[in-house]
């Protein structure tokens, strides 16, 4: 309890003493507040990476392109067909030096821009502009990875708490009623752990041709089983304690004692589990993308990239890009994920000898 | 015990029926099927055929103008779409019987018996009387008057100036239960036919790969936890947590990259289980040996991967567990040396998590095929049952399925039995 520094530290509550553990395991704890933020701030990523201008500066006039969306390049006097290319415009007006001016967001690339949009090649090597390069289509790498970093991580995480609510529901349910319930969902549990789940999802999605919600919905269908079967057993063994028989016997409702008394109880394996959900749930996304069941094009994606570099095995840019992106994401939520395990299942082994 | 197995190996059949009605049920009832494929193509190609392909807006287009209802009703036979669903599973399941060699026949609204050619038997022309009864029913009757037990009639369909369409077809139960799989849409081929080959590869593939992992993850596990908190503890730790941090097919495609001679090194194929057949028949033995493993090295690495984290972190935490027991301090009490209570005492308890494990490798193994195959371009098992998908080939899609979920449930009971043997406080009831 070296992390106790305070004797008043002593009488706080377990989660609390959980967290200020976590927070002295320092791979995870940095991994935790890095990633956070870094997902905190892909929310702000049009902001950052777009081929729309943030501010123009025109004729006396502001225009504000990224939040007010498109504007023909004809308002700001560009002979193009279309939306105004703000890039060429920055220079124009640099050039003219006339008070009119643009400011572009930090890197001036959209991950939807292709090469029907001048000045963007195919396979372009990693460049001092586009700095992972461009893929087959001539869209800047480094725009698709950032943007896919957001889509990936909102789909693990919507994912697990769906996930989530329904073990939670069936699995309590199943480990506190018992009975005829608790068999049915048994038989219905052994049918689901025998298919081959990654099969099914790619039946259904060959089939349906998924959106993002659907394709959650997919994936929930098939992946539910892990969580109830873990919430069964924390269920079944917390019901049979003495303080559950005191509920009950104040005339508490069944609903009451399964998540007023028993559920704060489960929520070890909740809470150690959920990392490493997340790092199966993004590992599945990107497996699916990779197939070409996954997210419909053009959403940005990892394992869409991944698909194309490796059918150019020269383009090595469209091949390490996902996978260090995919990795390094991985890695920090497994340091999470351990130190989590860590902070609430401490084990010290000894050696004797 | 035995009641024990007994009564998992009973179990197998209603999970077995489960989660093959699931799918077969979502195959059959996915709109865009095979049928409705074959359909498409032969009016696209009815059209070109007419000189009308180029004319772009494809009049008539809709369902069965350009195809004759008969043509229509032999597709919906051959896909086996004219019966109900659960018919249809039941055929396919082998206890409903199947018709084959349809002949199709009129009754006019006068007659109630017709005489019908249906083939040769014993070099003579083998015809058959099918009569009518009042309700409407079909009998089929030999010509020496006697009922016939190989054909069997019924009326498909009752024209509106009386006369009655009326097919005849045999009878037979083949299905799964009789291993019989079908026939591929693609290949034209029993489904086993084509499954047996790319079955053999995708084993070899990852029979390879799980005793590579094992050789290497077992000792490594076991050196890890005798040098719990060591430099080399720590450095191994960094290995896995890479390993368990990038997917095995993704790692497949870096190495690929590195070494298949796309952008830097030129070391390994890109791809293939072996050399292209003109080439491995020409190699002597020993050059086909060298061929094979330079083709393995990259999948097999892809492969192993995945279990290389979770094998390694699980012998190393098995045996730490268990050396921290009070048998281990005992031993230690009693002055036995440390190789004795390593070695005798603690790996015998610290191997059974592993054991357990052995029973679910070969459903890992298959499962996690698609992708490598994919990546390495080798034609076995999960690139067969992904095609199938793809083409709606649905008896490769459900023979696929077929294998696995027996494999799995197998692997199941395998495991409950290596855990038994290995553990003898184990008691199943």
């Amino acid at each position: 309890m070296k992390f106790l520094k305070k004797q008043e530290d002593r009488h706080i509550s377990i989660l609390r003493k959980r967290w200020l553990k976590f927070k002295t395991l320092k791979r995870g704890y940095y991994s935790l507040i890095t990633l956070s933020g870094l997902y905190g701030i892909s929310f702000f990523l049009p902001m950052l990476i777009n081929n729309r201008a943030l501010v123009v500066q025109y004729e006396g006039e502001m225009y504000f392109p990224v939040f007010s969306g498109y504007i023909a390049g004809k308002t700001f006097g560009q002979d193009v067909p279309g939306e105004a290319r703000y890039r060429v415009l920055k220079e124009l007006f640099k050039m003219k030096n006339n008070g009119n001016w643009v400011l572009m967001p930090p890197y001036p690339y959209s991950p939807y821009e292709d090469i029907t949009m001048e000045g963007n090649k195919m396979y372009e090597p990693p460049s001092t502009n586009h700095w992972l390069g461009t893929d087959n289509t001539g869209r800047d790498v480094f725009a698709r990875l950032c943007y896919a970093f957001n889509i990936s991580i909102s789909f693990a995480l919507i994912l697990t708490v769906i996930n989530y609510i329904f073990g939670i529901l069936i699995g309590g349910s199943m480990g506190y009623f018992g009975g005829k319930f608790d068999l049915f969902f048994q038989r219905l549990i052994e049918i689901w752990s025998s298919l081959p789940m990654l099969f099914v999802i790619i039946i259904i999605s060959s089939i349906l041709k998924p959106s993002f919600l659907l394709l959650v919905g997919i994936y929930t269908m098939v992946n539910w089983i892990g969580m109830t079967y873990l919430m069964r057993a924390e269920f079944y063994r917390e019901k049979a304690k003495d303080y559950v028989a005191a509920a009950l016997s104040m005339g508490q409702s069944n609903f009451k004692v399964m998540f007023k008394h028993i559920f704060p109880n489960a929520l070890v394996p909740v809470i150690t589990y959920f990392p490493f959900s997340i790092v199966a749930g993004i590992s599945a996304l990107v497996g699916l993308d990779y197939l070409g069941f996954g997210l419909a094009p053009p959403t940005p994606s990892w394992g869409q990239m991944l698909d194309v570099g490796l059918q150019n095995v020269t383009k090595w840019w469209m091949v390490f890009s996902p996978v260090s992106a995919q990795f390094l994401t991985l890695l920090s939520i497994v340091f999470i994920g351990e130190g989590v395990r860590e902070a609430f299942d401490p084990k010290v082994y000894s050696r004797l000898r | 015990m035995a009641t024990y197995f007994l009564r998992r190996l009973l179990l197998m059949i209603p999970t077995f029926l489960g989660s093959t009605i699931l799918v077969f049920t979502i195959l059959q009832l996915a709109p865009g099927g095979p049928l409705e494929q074959t359909i498409l193509q032969l009016q696209m190609g009815g059209l070109t055929g007419g000189g009308e392909g180029g004319s772009g807006s494809a009049v008539g287009l809709d369902g069965g103008s350009v195809l004759p209802e008969s043509a229509l009703k032999e597709l919906r036979r051959f896909y086996g779409f004219d019966k109900p669903i659960y018919q249809r599973y039941l055929i396919w399941l082998g206890v409903w019987p199947r018709e084959i060699k349809h002949r199709d026949f009129e009754i006019t609204s006068t007659s109630t018996e017709v005489e019908k050619r249906v083939g040769k038997r014993d070099g003579k022309i083998w015809k058959v009387d099918i009569r009518m009864d009042e309700n409407g029913r079909l009998f089929v009757f030999e010509k020496d008057g006697t009922k016939s037990d190989i054909w069997a009639a019924s009326i498909d369909e009752a024209r509106e100036d009386g006369t009655k369409e009326a097919v005849i077809f045999q009878q037979e139960y083949s299905g799964i239960l009789t291993g019989n799989l079908g026939k591929s849409y693609t290949y034209l081929k029993p489904v086993t036919e084509v499954m047996k080959p790319r079955f053999r590869i995708s084993l070899f593939f990852g029979l390879t790969g799980f005793f590579l992992s094992y050789l290497i993850c077992i000792p490594l596990g076991i050196r890890k936890a005798l040098n719990h908190g060591s430099v080399f503890d720590f450095g191994s730790s960094v290995a896995i947590f890479i390993a368990y941090s990038i997917p095995g097919w993704a790692l497949g495609g870096v190495l690929l990259v590195l070494f298949g001679g796309g952008s830097f090194w030129d070391v390994f194929p890109l791809g293939g289980f072996r050399s292209p057949i003109e080439v491995w028949e020409t190699l002597t033995p020993f050059e086909k040996f060298v061929d094979q493993i330079h083709h393995m090295i990259l999948p097999v690495i892809a492969w192993s991967i995945a279990s290389f984290a979770t094998l390694t972190i699980l012998m190393k935490n098995s045996l730490l567990e268990n050396l921290s027991q009070d048998y281990i301090r005992t031993a230690f009490a009693k002055g036995l040396q440390e190789k004795r209570v390593v070695w005798v005492h603690a790996m015998r308890n610290s191997v059974i998590p592993i054991a357990s494990g052995i029973g679910h490798i070969l459903g890992v193994v298959i499962a996690g095929s698609y992708f490598i195959e994919r990546v390495f371009n080798i034609d076995g098992f999960g690139r067969l049952a992904y095609e199938a998908i793809l083409s709606r080939d649905y008896p490769i899609t459900l023979g696929f399925l077929v294998v696995v979920v027996l494999i799995r449930l197998i692997g199941n009971i395998i495991s409950d039995l290596a855990l038994a043997t290995v553990d003898p406080r184990i008691r199943f009831k």
